[in-house]
């Protein structure tokens, strides 16, 4: 037989044999990529602006079902600047039937299928999830509209936190070159006005460099000069430290780049940059393996959108890499975390200065409570890895809320928790308003059936980090 | 997703979380009329949902269809439950997206698509624990593809009815897929064990 022949045969046989697969039609395009608007901008401007107090009051009501939202801080503890209380108590909601106490005696199983996992554990939706994208804080798009006369603000949505649950804003600056200095920020925030005034004499010009891009503004998927923005007037552009304020966080939101379709995207919370120097991974899922990297790759994808095909539209930003994205990067390297005057060089607390509540605490961190497993005290309180927590054992997967899909989170980033107490809200997603969430979540999730006490103590302990 | 409406979930939302779908209207069909501003009249549809209704009922018919084969060959109990179970939730959900189809005049097909009528002659050729492993990993495939579209009408679609409707079936969808991987390691355990 020829081996034209053979190669016919055999491709006809496979053809049977996978006919199915072959013919089998994919997925329509926009389950993956993102469509081109139907409809001109002013018409999607009027309905937006028109949809966007109902968009906010369904938003209210979820957060009111879930959270207590009410603004209640613990008594002589503030954020690093000073200048914010910390909140205090659990502010999740339990059902009836589900106090903390009851669900530690329970069974994943029994939870679920008693339906009693509080709500605010599940994820916490988008304030617009069929649209997503990038949401300031109200202070931020003050502080940038006086300073820049930049417009950080969106016609079809608002930021959905109270203020009093988000950090202090502008956040201090701590560096690791000038742990003598304390806080560089003048308590300011950071703008292309005025990092030169502010940084000359602290920084290199390498680092300087490095900030100046890290305040410029690029177009970004809503804020730029195409009809598919969300902002009125054709955008400038965002910055990195628009949401990263003073290398910290000011709590806007997103879209995670890692999951489609659009309903399953789960909220991201911005993390803080502090102590960027001593992780390894990057992203709560993409697992970036450098600060190079991630540098890089957020400003091609048009910040969280994991679309570079209509970042590309919009028009992106491609820093060059052995100049501009390592001189970012060497400013990034430099941001420390907050002070923690009572924790020795190994993360230790040191028995001399702590309390003996704060001894108990690091006790049950280290031990029952199995927090030292992921959050390493030698490692800046992480472990360089992803876990996955299996939520969905207490849930059952695929409803909706509020037009989000709840999916299982699957395996996401450890956080750090050096000052911790400065970056609520809690988890990727910021659904957490409040440490002791976060201890009765963990005590959920990993079955540690911790008492009151050591759940006061452990809170006590997180405080000092 | 336009539509304010209260959603009625069989599974696990608690009444307090009945909430309107607001979807971003830059995707609405272009001749959208609206009953107040912001908010679309029903039984509008943008191309989406007119997709969505396409797929879904070809897959819903064809789930039925398979269902009904797997029963009359299957000797696995689990298999034939899970089989039943198909017939008859599928058979529901697709009445409950006729009716939709038609009060929204969309036109939806009358049986399953050219892919899924080869996959069921396939199926059907084969005998024993071939025939029950490609069946389930049919149903594997069958309903990973529609949780993606679920997902899919209830971001972009239009017609409110067609999300709610989507938001309703999706979790079922799910349990259903867990139904067949569990299924499926089953057999595949019992296949490497017996080796
Ligand atoms: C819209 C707000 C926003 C903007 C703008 C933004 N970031 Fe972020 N940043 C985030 C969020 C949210 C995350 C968490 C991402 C994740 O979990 O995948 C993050 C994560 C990071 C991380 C990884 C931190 C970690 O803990 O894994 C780095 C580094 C970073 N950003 C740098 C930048 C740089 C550099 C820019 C500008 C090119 C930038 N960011 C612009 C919100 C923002
Ligand atoms: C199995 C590893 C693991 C263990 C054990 C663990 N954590 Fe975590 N922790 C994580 C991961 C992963 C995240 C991020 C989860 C997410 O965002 O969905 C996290 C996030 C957190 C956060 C939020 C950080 C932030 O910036 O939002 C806090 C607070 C926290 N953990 C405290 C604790 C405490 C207290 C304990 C012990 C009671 C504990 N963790 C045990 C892995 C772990």
């Amino acid at each position: 037989m020829h081996t034209t022949t053979k190669i016919a045969l055999f491709s006809a046989t496979a053809l049977a044999l996978f006919g199915a697969a072959a013919i089998s039609d994919p997925l329509p395009p926009d389950l993956t990529y993102r469509p081109l608007p139907s409809l001109p901008f002013s018409k999607v401007k009027q309905t937006d602006e028109a949809q966007k107090p109902a968009v906010m009051d369904r938003q209210h009501a979820l957060l009111g079902d879930r959270y207590d939202l009410s603004d209640r801080t613990i008594a002589d503890v503030a954020m690093s600047g000073g200048r914010k209380g910390v909140q205090a108590g659990v502010r999740v909601k339990t059902a009836p039937g589900g106090e903390w106490d009851e669900l530690a005696s329970l069974t994943p199983q029994q939870i679920r299928d008693r339906n009693l996992l509080p709500l605010g554990f599940l994820p916490l939706p988008h304030v617009k999830q069929a649209t997503g994208g990038q949401v300031f804080p109200e202070k931020q798009i003050g502080e940038i509209g006086r300073d820049e006369g930049r417009d950080l603000r969106r016609f079809d949505v608002d930021f959905d936190l109270p203020d009093h649950l988000t950090p202090e804003f502008p956040p201090p600056i701590f560096l690791t070159t000038h742990p003598e200095l304390g806080d560089v920020s003048r308590g300011d925030l950071l703008t292309i006005r005025n990092f030169y005034e502010y940084m000359n004499g602290i920084v290199t010009p390498v680092q300087m460099e490095g900030l100046r891009l890290l305040l410029t503004p690029f177009p970004q998927e809503e804020f730029n000069q195409t009809e598919d923005r969300k902002v009125a007037a054709q955008s400038t552009g965002v910055a990195c430290l628009d949401c990263h304020s003073n290398f910290h966080t000011n709590a806007a939101f997103h879209l995670t780049p890692d999951v489609r379709p659009q309903a399953e995207r789960f909220r991201l919370d911005t993390t803080s940059l502090r102590g960027m120097f001593n992780q390894q991974i990057h992203g709560s899922k993409r697992s970036l393996r450098s600060i190079e990297d991630f540098t890089e790759f957020e400003q091609r994808t048009a910040y969280f959108n994991g679309d570079h095909v209509s970042a590309t539209r919009k028009g992106v930003n491609l820093p060059d890499r052995p100049n501009q994205v390592a001189m970012m990067a060497q400013m990034q390297n430099i941001i420390d975390f907050p002070p923690a005057p009572k924790l020795d060089s190994a993360g230790r607390l040191d028995p001399a200065k702590a309390t003996d509540r704060e001894l108990a605490g690091e006790k049950v961190f280290m031990g029952k409570g199995r927090c030292a497993e992921c959050h390493n005290p030698t490692q800046s309180f992480m472990d360089n890895a992803m876990h996955d927590l299996k939520l969905e054992r207490f849930y059952k997967v695929g409803q909706t809320f509020n037009d989000q899909v709840a999916i299982p989170d699957g395996p996401i980033k450890t956080f750090t928790l050096r000052g911790i107490k400065d970056s609520p809200p809690y988890l990727h997603d910021g659904r957490l308003l409040t440490l002791e969430d976060t201890v009765e979540f963990f005590n959920l999730v990993l079955q540690t059936k911790l008492t009151r006490q050591e759940k006061d103590d452990l809170l006590a302990y997180l405080l000092t980090l | 997703m336009m539509r304010l409406w209260i959603v009625a979930f069989g599974l696990a939302v608690m009444p307090s979380l009945a909430a309107a779908q607001i979807g971003n209207p830059a995707g609405l069909a272009p001749d959208t009329r609206f009953k107040a501003p912001g908010v679309p009249e029903a039984n509008q549809t943008n191309y989406q949902d007119r997709l969505f209704a396409q797929l879904m009922t070809a897959g819903g018919l064809a789930e039925v269809d398979l269902g009904k084969l797997a029963v009359s060959k299957t000797d696995h109990q689990g298999i034939r439950a899970y089989a039943q179970q198909m017939i008859d939730s599928h058979g529901k959900a697709n009445k409950a997206l006729g009716s939709i189809a038609e009060k929204s005049r969309m036109p939806v097909p009358a049986e399953p698509g050219e892919d899924q009528k080869m996959a069921r002659s396939h199926i059907d050729g084969l005998k024993g624990r071939e025939f029950d492993l490609a069946y389930l990993a049919n149903q594997v495939v069958e309903h990973q593809k529609a949780a993606s579209l679920l997902a899919w009408e209830i971001g972009s679609g239009e017609d409110a009815a067609l999300q709610r409707f989507a938001m309703e079936t999706l979790p079922t969808v799910l349990e259903h897929l867990q139904m067949a991987r569990d299924l499926t390691a089953e057999l595949t355990l019992q296949a490497q064990a017996a080796k």
